[in-house]
């Protein structure tokens, strides 16, 4: 390893060191490692200034801005709201099913919503109805953490890590459906069983629901009806792309246009809501990514990985899932996405489907293993803080990792048979 | 120095953390729970020297049980006769 490299990996793993311990936010911290891999490569002739500009991917931030654009007008239309309300009058006070409704709700949210935002009204909605019917809120809220950062494996836009997979790789909205959605759908039944069974005796008595009307919480059902109608065709066309001829963003940036003119919102009050942290922290991650593949350091990994798998696919995909699940747990699923795509697609025996979809499986389960896995984790201590209540690392920690093992351990048996890997 | 900085920005991260889940929170309880009313009442005029008694009538619990007291006067005529 020459010097140069040496100062890119520094530059690599500081940023890295810096998003996980939020001593400043992510995205400064991505930004503050763009710029110092801009000055060093340009310095010692890594990169030049036009290949430079092109390590940002200006259909990932398109990608992304367009959806989030569609999603916060949804939001303010009080579709996720009316969601969980409806849910939990489904459950008619029996504690079994009102906590499978709030997994099973929290996990279609998270489908559309960011983790953060999903996390916020599902945590809102079970502490206000845990509350009011005097029940233990740990093991709701905690379920609730677990199944919005497992939820959104097998589609296009269900995370931004596989967003990032899906322009960087190839993987269109229907190649998730097709590999992963099978793999989804059991994964919420073995993860809810599990917290279930975990939670059981916690859950509480069978009581009366305060009688409510979730339509009622509609205030507009003009922009309800609308945000709906686009939030659906934003999908259809997804699932229709290949015979548009245009990619993912396209569609996301037209359909958040249509969303803009028909909610009647004002443009300057959706632009706020948006998550610039997350897309300021994807371009600044990008570009410090761009810098380490210059020096050819990926590269390497790849190629070393690639003899290590000795062209046997099962060992690729295994040691795909496990690794970029086993990074998840501390780092960012973003930064590992990030990480791994110039590292699979450096070499042809790498990038199959099989280590593709193994990729989008470990960066979507290892995110609610421990309090510290993540923001979504963190704020579910926050809230249960907030209220009262006392949620230690240990408890936290024993359900995360439980069902991060199961998750993880399905996922390998999944990918086994999906793909046909060692037959 | 930047101890100070960084506990400013924890600090601020909080705040905006608390204020959207207070939000969302706020929401389901006016769907699910009691729903609130918030009314902002202007301190009446000729009375701007007694201003820090007006103000701590938010926390006086004789003035909020007569406000109680208002709404029920208010609501019973409204309520539909059962026959």
């Amino acid at each position: 390893m020459n010097p140069t490299q040496m100062i890119f990996i520094l530059i690599y793993l500081l940023t890295i060191l810096i998003s996980v311990t939020r001593i400043v936010p992510m995205s400064v911290a991505a930004l503050v490692g763009a710029l110092l891999t801009a000055w060093f490569g340009l310095q010692y002739n890594v990169f030049s200034y036009e290949q430079a500009s092109g390590f940002i991917d200006m259909r990932l931030i398109g990608l992304l801005i367009g959806v989030m654009i569609v999603v916060e007008v949804a939001q303010r239309s009080g579709l996720f709201r009316f969601g969980a309300l409806y849910a939990i009058r489904a459950s008619k006070g029996n504690p079994a099913r009102l906590f499978i409704s709030i997994c099973v709700v929290s996990a279609a949210v998270s489908m559309f919503l960011s983790d953060t935002t999903a996390m916020f009204i599902m945590a809102a909605a079970t502490v206000t109805i845990t509350k009011l019917l005097d029940y233990d809120p740990i093991p709701y809220v905690l379920s609730t953490a677990i199944m919005v950062n497992l939820s959104g494996t097998s589609t296009l836009i269900g995370s931004e890590g596989n967003m990032i997979i899906g322009v960087g790789t190839g993987m269109s909205f229907t190649d998730f459906i097709n590999y992963l959605t099978i793999c989804e759908v059991i994964l919420w039944g073995l993860t809810i069983f599990a917290l279930y069974m975990l939670f059981k005796s916690r859950l509480g008595e069978k009581k009366v629901l305060p009688k409510y009307d979730p339509w009622e919480s509609v205030e507009n059902k003009k922009l309800f009806y609308r945000s709906t109608l686009v939030l659906v065709l934003l999908i259809v066309l997804f699932l229709t792309l290949e015979n548009l001829g245009v990619g993912p963003e396209a569609v996301a940036l037209g359909c958040a246009i249509l969303a803009l003119v028909l909610s009647g919102l004002d443009p300057t009050e959706i632009f706020k809501g948006l998550d610039w942290e997350t897309v300021f922290f994807i371009a600044g991650f990008m570009f410090v990514v761009g810098g380490l593949e210059r020096t050819g350091i990926l590269n390497d990994v790849s190629t070393q990985l690639s003899q290590l798998a000795g062209g046997n696919p099962l060992k690729a995909t295994m040691a795909t899932l496990w690794l970029s699940g086993l990074v998840s747990i501390v780092v960012s699923n973003i930064a590992v996405a990030l990480t791994f795509i110039p590292i699979i697609t450096g070499v042809s025996s790498l990038n199959s489907a099989a280590v593709r979809s193994a990729l989008v499986l470990g960066t979507n389960l290892g995110g609610a293993t421990t309090p510290l896995s993540g923001e979504v984790c963190m704020m579910t201590v926050g809230t249960l803080k907030r209220e009262g209540v006392s949620l230690s690392f240990s408890e936290f920690t024993k359900a995360g990792l439980t069902t991060t093992m199961i998750q993880l351990g399905f996922a390998s048996l999944y990918l086994i048979l999906r793909f046909g890997l060692g037959v | 120095m930047v101890k100070k900085w960084v506990e400013k920005w924890l600090k601020s991260r909080k705040i905006k953390a608390e204020s959207e889940y207070d939000e969302a929170k706020r929401e389901f309880e006016m769907a699910m729970g009691k729903p609130s009313i918030t009314i902002k009442v202007e301190i009446p005029t000729g009375f701007e020297d007694l201003r820090v008694e007006f103000l701590s009538l938010e926390k006086d619990e004789r003035f909020l049980e007569e406000v109680k007291d208002l709404v029920k006067k208010r609501l019973a005529p409204k309520r539909p006769r059962q026959s």
